[in-house]
């Protein structure tokens, strides 16, 4: 119980801890935050006369947040499924920063809720047992029940999985993975729960439709993983040049030494580049150059080219045969990957003149390149070689490029599948023609002289098909387009489905009135406040967590002053 | 702790505080701050008579403080044997929307922002398509030609939607089949009022207006016309006032053409039994939904 309690206190104290970056985001989100209550303040003092809502269109931006969070909470916990029912080792890591951005989205939507409702002060008639809770009638006392849950459930996988890992002890199975399948289908549930507030009303027949539940999933499986593949990339340009944590030196049995060495020639580095492609672009005068610096190394099978925890400046290339890299962590033993002809090794530590993190074997008799990082570096002055050695040192980090192409691959299907449902719906609404497509015609080209949805559902529309067109094509493979296609997901869906889904339904009233909704500056402000918050909450999260998982904050170093700690570059200086 | 450090950590926790006040500032704006009495306050279904008896004693009291006269607040509960019903002869309807505003004094609702419990809807002659309303016409004079008119306000369906909704339990349907609101009790999540086909229900967007105190309505009653207050949901509750205690709607008295009528329905003699039974035509607004609406729209054929 202490060491719990030491540990929630030291992940308290390293939230507080950074470098300048760290304290001017945080500072940014938190005068956001500030502005946001202010206005919510306005607005609880005053009433929600202060919004844009009215009888006519009862709900508003609010609401549409919510809407949109909720799916983004559904799908973060979604990409638990490729890693625990199909193995994905790509994913692993990425699974813990999912369910914090699962945690976050689901207090930034009972933030949203809260603020939509009229008098809060009474949010205790909600409670199950003390106040009157209409379940299971009120689709809205499902929604209280199942976000609830979840938030909880996520809480307790990521705190357990953290505090396991800050432990180094193995998590205990029977503990967290029948929460995990729980989670799986929960994710589903609330965002099927959130659909059903909405088609649950038979008086609103732009939301009384069975398709609102399937789309609603299928956005949601497009923006979350889009929102995590932009996230996970801001957490690895902030973590990337952090020293991973030098382990004990070499494996139990001493592998035996790579046996001959001789000084390379300008034939083994062309040797080098049949199979590393890029090599070619290097010129001659530079591979004359490096000449010096290069030995080629004849490694029997079982022999080492370097182990964990020695420093070293060497980096090693192999020309012929295979090479594995183990890694030691708590007694144990994992082979982290398997190099072969053209992929390098130990580079890492040679660039940043770190302990080694592994140790490589030869599988078998092979053939290696050993450079200095001198030669190293002067080979990669050419910019192919340069992107592609740092492109794959960036893989062994914790968010790999490949597990950022399985979330594409997520949301290239979950858009293809939005669109089709988009296309299903405007089809129905437009084809038959019938009296009760009002709504529809309103969003999609304006009725009687009101437009203002116009504009944006067709924005929402453009986006989601260029950035359709994008995933489908192979540009998308690389990260500067697949960013651009990200965002383009997100925005087109938010508006999809916020603006284009909740105001809609109540224009025209039931009473066939027109009436338009803008929301207002003081409603925008409590809504830029609570998204402030929500990437307040996601940020400490991240900066807990990081550390934890890359094994620098952990129960043998709890002497240490945390403030030493890094959020990331080892170059960052402490507080 | 360093001298430099301590007068670091200080300055930036100053500052926060002062942020953080700074932020908090509007709420002094505030008038309606809910007493501690107000915040625990009981379910209506849940109180003693003795809890209703303090209830209506303290909403007096309020009243009292805030006009100076004092209101005679009830808990009329409903009659054995009474199921209300409403008809409304659409050949009769003039339009002039005099229910309109007999409504709003009678339940002393909000004058500003204005809340209005009935829309009367100006529709061109032989189509019922609510689609082609006109909601704010204003001629010289009413009726025009071409036009009927159709008032709509609360249905007090048999089968209400916005009742199914409530996450809280704060409306629900009374044995004599008016649906009613517990001021006190609703959350303001706005959910029946996305849930009703009619749009017959009103929010408080900020604090209801104070009356001229020679317009309040003394004659109040919990479920009915009492004072609400900022953030809470009101609708028609066919004057529950004047219809417990054996009295007409007002809307209906002051109907100049005669186009309302109320009564009950489990009263074979009753003028609505007589109606329901004897017209061939009556329409349900929006039948189709299945919410079986006690409110009747006929014709004189």
């Amino acid at each position: 119980m202490r060491n719990y309690f030491v540990f929630l206190r030291r992940c308290a104290a390293i939230a507080f801890a950074g470098d300048w970056r760290y304290y001017a985001w945080m500072g940014l989100l938190t005068v956001l935050c500030l502005l946001g209550l202010n206005a919510y303040c306005r607005q609880f003092a005053h009433g929600l006369i202060v919004t844009g809502m009215s009888d006519e269109v009862s709900w508003g931006v609010y609401i549409a947040n919510f809407t949109f969070l909720v799916g983004v909470a559904a799908a973060a916990v979604m990409m638990v499924i490729p890693v625990y029912i199909y193995k994905n080792e790509d994913l692993h890591d990425l699974v813990i920063f999912g369910e914090l951005l699962a945690v976050a989205a689901i207090l930034m939507c009972l933030a949203f809720v809260t603020v939509d409702l009229g008098r809060p002060d009474r949010f205790w008639h909600l409670i199950p047992g003390i106040g009157q809770f209409n379940f299971p009638r009120s689709m809205l006392s499902w929604d209280v029940l199942v976000l609830n849950g979840y938030l909880l459930l996520n809480v307790h996988i990521c705190g357990y999985l953290l505090y396991c890992r800050y432990r180094k002890i193995k998590p205990a199975k029977w503990f967290y993975i029948p929460f995990v399948f729980i989670a799986i289908v929960w994710a589903v549930s609330i965002h099927t729960v959130t659909a059903f507030l909405y088609v649950g009303l038979g008086g609103r027949p732009f939301w009384n439709s069975s398709i609102v539940g399937p789309r609603f999933l299928a956005s949601a499986f497009t923006a979350g993983p889009a929102l995590i593949i932009l996230a996970m990339q801001v957490v690895r340009r902030v973590t990337s040049s952090s020293s991973l944590r030098a382990g004990s030196p070499g494996l139990g049995s001493a592998p035996l030494p790579p046996s001959k060495r001789r000084a390379a020639t300008l034939e083994d580095l062309d040797l080098l580049s049949r199979d590393l492609l890029e090599m070619a672009s290097v010129p001659i005068e530079i591979r004359q150059r490096v000449l010096p610096m290069v030995e080629v190394l004849e490694v029997p099978a079982g022999g080492a080219l370097l182990r964990q925890g020695e420093t070293e400046e060497t980096a090693f290339f192999i020309l012929h045969g295979s090479v594995v890299v183990v890694r030691e962590e708590g007694g144990r033993f994992r082979v982290t990957r398997t190099a072969g002809p053209g992929e390098q090794v130990g580079e890492v530590s040679a660039l940043h003149a770190t302990p080694r993190m592994a140790t490589a074997i030869a599988e078998e008799p092979s053939l290696v390149l050993s450079l200095s990082a001198d030669a190293l570096r002067s080979l990669m002055e050419s910019p192919q070689v340069n992107k592609i050695v740092r492109s794959r040192m960036s893989e062994r980090l914790l968010i790999t490029d490949r597990a950022l192409m399985t979330l594409r691959s997520i949301v290239q299907v979950s858009m293809l599948i939005n669109v089709f449902l988009l296309v299903n719906e405007v089809f129905k609404e437009f084809y038959s023609g019938n009296l009760h497509d009002a709504s529809s015609k309103y969003l999609f080209v304006g009725l009687e002289h009101h437009h203002a949805l116009v504009p944006w559902i067709w924005t929402a529309i453009t986006f989601n098909l260029v950035a359709m067109v994008l995933l489908v094509l192979p540009v998308s493979r690389s990260l500067k387009w697949l960013n651009l296609t990200c965002v383009l997901c997100i925005v087109g869906i938010w508006i999809e489905k916020g603006m284009g889904l909740v105001i809609p339904g109540f224009i025209p009233t039931p009473l066939g009135e027109m009436m338009e909704y803008r929301p207002s500056l003081n409603e925008t402000l409590v809504c830029f406040g609570i998204w402030a918050f929500g990437l307040l909450c996601y940020t400490v999260f991240l900066r807990m967590s990081v550390p934890i998982l890359q094994g620098r904050l952990s129960r043998e170093n709890e002497g240490a002053s945390d403030r030493s700690i890094p959020a990331a570059a080892p170059a960052s200086p402490p507080g | 702790m360093g001298r430099r450090s301590f007068l670091r950590t200080s300055a930036v926790l100053t500052t926060g505080l002062a942020a953080l006040a700074a932020s908090l500032k509007p709420l002094l704006e505030m008038n309606d701050f809910p007493t501690m009495e107000r915040f625990l306050q009981k379910y209506y279904k849940e109180m003693t008579p003795q809890d209703m008896a303090k209830v209506l004693k303290r909403i007096e009291d309020e009243v009292e403080q805030q006009y100076h006269l004092r209101p005679h607040v009830r808990d009329l509960k409903p009659m054995d044997g009474v199921e209300f019903v409403y008809c409304l002869n659409l050949t009769r309807c003039i339009g002039c929307r005099k229910c309109v505003h007999a409504c709003v004094a009678e339940n002393n609702q909000s004058r500003d922002p204005e809340i209005q419990y009935i829309r009367v809807l100006r529709l061109p002659d032989g189509s019922l398509d609510i689609d082609k309303a006109g909601h704010f016409y204003a001629p010289a004079s009413v009726p025009e030609k071409g036009f009927f008119y159709m008032p709509v306000q609360c249905q007090q369906c048999e089968n209400p939607p916005c009742v199914k909704v409530c996450p809280v339990h704060a409306t629900w349907q009374e044995p004599d089949g008016i649906t009613v609101i517990d001021y006190d009790w609703c959350i303001g999540c706005r959910y029946c009022e996305a849930a009703c086909p009619y749009w017959a229900r009103r929010f408080n967007f900020t604090k209801p207006s104070t009356l001229p105190k020679e317009r309040l309505n003394l004659d109040m009653s919990y479920l009915g016309n009492r004072p609400r207050r900022q953030g809470v949901m009101e609708k028609c509750h066919f004057c529950i006032q004047r219809t417990r205690a054996g009295r007409y709607p007002s809307c209906l008295e002051v109907c100049p053409a005669g186009a309302r009528k109320f009564g009950n329905i489990r009263d074979p003699n009753s003028e609505v039994s007589y109606i329901l039974k004897s017209k061939r035509v009556f329409i349900q607004l929006k039948e189709e939904m299945g919410t079986a609406p006690r409110f009747f729209y006929y014709f004189d054929v």
